[in-house]
């Protein structure tokens, strides 16, 4: 809650620095584009992704629960509370606040028309997923991972293919103990990945890890909400800007 | 090059550090900003990016179409040569006239009919090109693309979709206390689910045995539910009727002759090298003649009853009148000729049960069977020589 008050200092800090970087705006305009621009890659926090949600809304949704701690990736460590009736706790406020740096990620390659793929293994949950990539307009692999589609991909698709430019995990794992093979192609290929960890998984291969739950479906509920909405933000920027006639690729 | 200046995208996480880099922009001491502006290359708004993904498919399709271009050209300057060696107007030559002349200057025996040789127009030659399933940013249209195989699983997603509809709906229905109509029930008996083959074909995409297997078990799933008869029309797309080769022609209307009687001829009644016609007529005393003889034409036993079976079997033995006319082959050839055309005959004059009863016991159904011919080197048309190594 602490670092929350310090963060709204902050956007206070911040909007009095858009208003001077506005009135400099209007003395330059040939210049609007390219300062748009710098506004949009510059600013903390353009989309406003940081209230999408609450630590709250993190808890209602059983973002804290962990696996077993028998279970547990030491690379989990920094991201945990403690250990409650044998079950990890993740430390919410540190979840926050790398949800919203994925957020943020997620709603910026939005906006520059990036594609965005979502991933997810397990019968459970995987229709939410697929659904929610299509209401975004975005896509989904919930299926079984043939090797080479990153990684060899020409020869899968029988022509050149674009990659998706953004990975979003929902989770890591195949089943309990093998890693998602995307997670390591999307890594050898370059493309930045999200990911939910939970705490049996291995973060270090994840570009934007966020410690979490993630296989409750409330939880991986919450998660489809917010990265759909930041998703939105980001492309009804892009078209607002578009029409504008200021947005520059 | 996104990813590349997302990196730079400023993480909310780090408040001071970037308020600094904001504040120094405005101030106009701007080593931030001018660092910005050297990596990455100014591009005009106004043009159209191409991504390479739709740059290489275009070429593609070029090549294509030039390819199909040329053989589109000889195709018409082959169909003027044929036309003036046939000694025809090349103008008025249609696909009918080139395939008799085909057939007339290469004559094949090849039994393979793709194996024979052809001139058809190019586009039925060369199988249709896959279009393009991106727009020009390298965008694939389909949100499940880059699975492989998207119309595959978005069939199993649409199941999904159905099954979670379905599920709710009886939730609903089950707090209202209503039951589900048994009357209204879906009935798959008489269908089944469509084979590997055209369900490929329908989704335009290989898919594995396992794969099939899978959509099966989903679909079988799907229609265990009570209430799937809502969705009949999803679940009927991927049937098909269980008897769809069982097709009896429809029986002729008889004719009437000058005395009022209702009558019908078959022609070409064949088996073995026996051929015969048979005149039918209703109502009839049970007359039979046989090339001007009466049942006695036939000398056997055997032979008089295969000729009266589909009588006995119809129950319409002493009610019609039977006029045939047969030759060649012997008497168990000609015997077999006429019992297949007096079978196809009578089904005009039965109702539609007695004609399927009649289907099923292999009344109606032509004996194509024809004696093999001797091989020289052998006996006969199997039987060796006898032969003794020593």
């Amino acid at each position: 809650m602490l670092k929350r008050i310090s963060k709204t200092s902050f956007i206070n800090l911040r909007s009095i620095c858009l208003s001077a970087s506005h009135r400099q705006q209007q003395l330059e305009q040939e210049n609007a584009p390219k300062k748009l621009r710098e506004e949009v890659l510059l600013h903390p926090d353009y989309f406003k992704v940081h209230n999408l949600f609450t630590v709250k809304d993190l808890f209602d949704a059983r973002v804290h629960f962990g696996h077993r701690d028998g279970s547990l990736d030491e690379r989990m460590l920094p991201y945990i509370y403690g250990s409650r009736l044998g079950h990890i706790i993740f430390d919410l406020d540190k979840t926050a606040e790398y949800l919203r740096k994925a957020l943020n990620v997620t709603a910026h390659i939005a906006y520059r028309d990036g594609v965005i793929i979502f991933f997810q293994r397990g019968a459970q949950n995987a229709y939410l997923v697929e659904k929610t990539a299509k209401e975004c307009g975005e896509f989904a692999h919930t299926r079984f991972w043939r090797g080479g589609i990153f990684t060899n991909a020409t020869k899968q698709f029988g022509c050149v293919t674009r990659l998706p430019d953004l990975c979003i995990f929902f989770n890591t794992l195949n089943n309990v103990l093998i890693q998602h093979t995307a997670v390591r192609d999307a890594a050898k290929m370059l493309i930045a990945t999200i990911g939910i960890v939970d705490s049996n998984c291995n973060p270090n291969l994840i570009t934007y890890p966020v410690p979490g739950n993630d296989d409750s479906p409330a939880s991986m509920e919450l998660y489809c909400k917010l990265f759909k909405a930041a998703i939105f933000r980001g492309k009804e920027k892009r078209k607002e800007h578009i029409e504008q006639n200021i947005y520059l690729v | 090059m996104i990813l590349r200046q997302i990196m730079r995208v400023v993480h909310p996480l780090r408040p001071v550090t970037l308020q600094k880099n904001i504040l120094a922009g405005i101030n106009g001491s701007d080593s931030y900003s001018t660092e910005i502006k050297d990596s990455v290359p100014q591009e005009e708004p106004t043009k159209k990016n191409i991504s390479k993904a739709m740059k290489a498919y275009l070429e593609r399709a070029k090549e294509h179409e030039d390819f199909m271009q040329k053989q589109r050209e000889e195709f018409q300057i082959g169909k003027r040569h044929l036309a003036n060696m046939m000694g025809e107007d090349p103008e008025t030559f249609t696909q009918d006239d080139i395939d008799h002349a085909i057939e007339y200057l290469f004559p094949s025996g090849l039994y393979e009919k793709k194996a024979r040789p052809l001139m058809k127009p190019p586009e039925e030659v060369f199988p249709q090109r896959k279009a393009a399933e991106f727009d020009e940013s390298g965008r694939p249209y389909h949100f499940l693309f880059y699975t492989g195989k998207p119309n595959y699983y978005q069939v199993l997603h649409d199941i999904s979709h159905h099954l979670i509809e379905l599920n709710k709906f009886e939730d609903s229905m089950i707090r209202k206390k209503i039951q589900p109509d048994p009357n209204l029930a879906l009935d798959l008996s008489g269908y089944q689910w469509i084979d590997k083959e055209s369900l490929e074909e329908k989704l335009v995409e290989t898919i594995g045995d396992k794969d099939y297997e899978y959509f099966i078990n989903c679909f079988v799933r799907l229609t265990a539910v009570p209430y799937a008869y809502k969705i009949k029309d999803f679940i009927f797309e991927y049937t098909e009727p269980l008897l769809n080769q069982v097709q009896t022609y429809d029986a002729v209307k008889p004719h009437i002759d000058s005395d009022g009687k209702q009558f019908i001829t078959v022609y070409e009644c064949p088996r073995k090298a026996a051929r015969g016609d048979v005149t039918i007529r209703f109502p009839g005393t049970g007359k039979i003649t046989i090339n001007n003889q009466g049942i006695t034409y036939f000398e056997d036993v055997q032979s008089r009853e295969q000729l009266l079976f589909p009588l006995i079997f119809t129950d319409m033995l002493n009610k019609v009148d039977i006029e045939c006319n047969v030759s060649g082959g012997g008497p168990s050839g000609q015997a077999g000729a006429l019992r297949w055309g007096i079978a196809w005959g009578l089904r005009s004059f039965v109702d539609q049960d007695i004609i399927e009863k009649m289907r099923i016991a292999g009344l109606l159904t032509k004996d194509y069977r024809t004696r093999e011919r001797k091989k020289p080197g052998q006996w006969g048309a199997r039987r060796k020589f006898t032969w003794k190594k020593r």
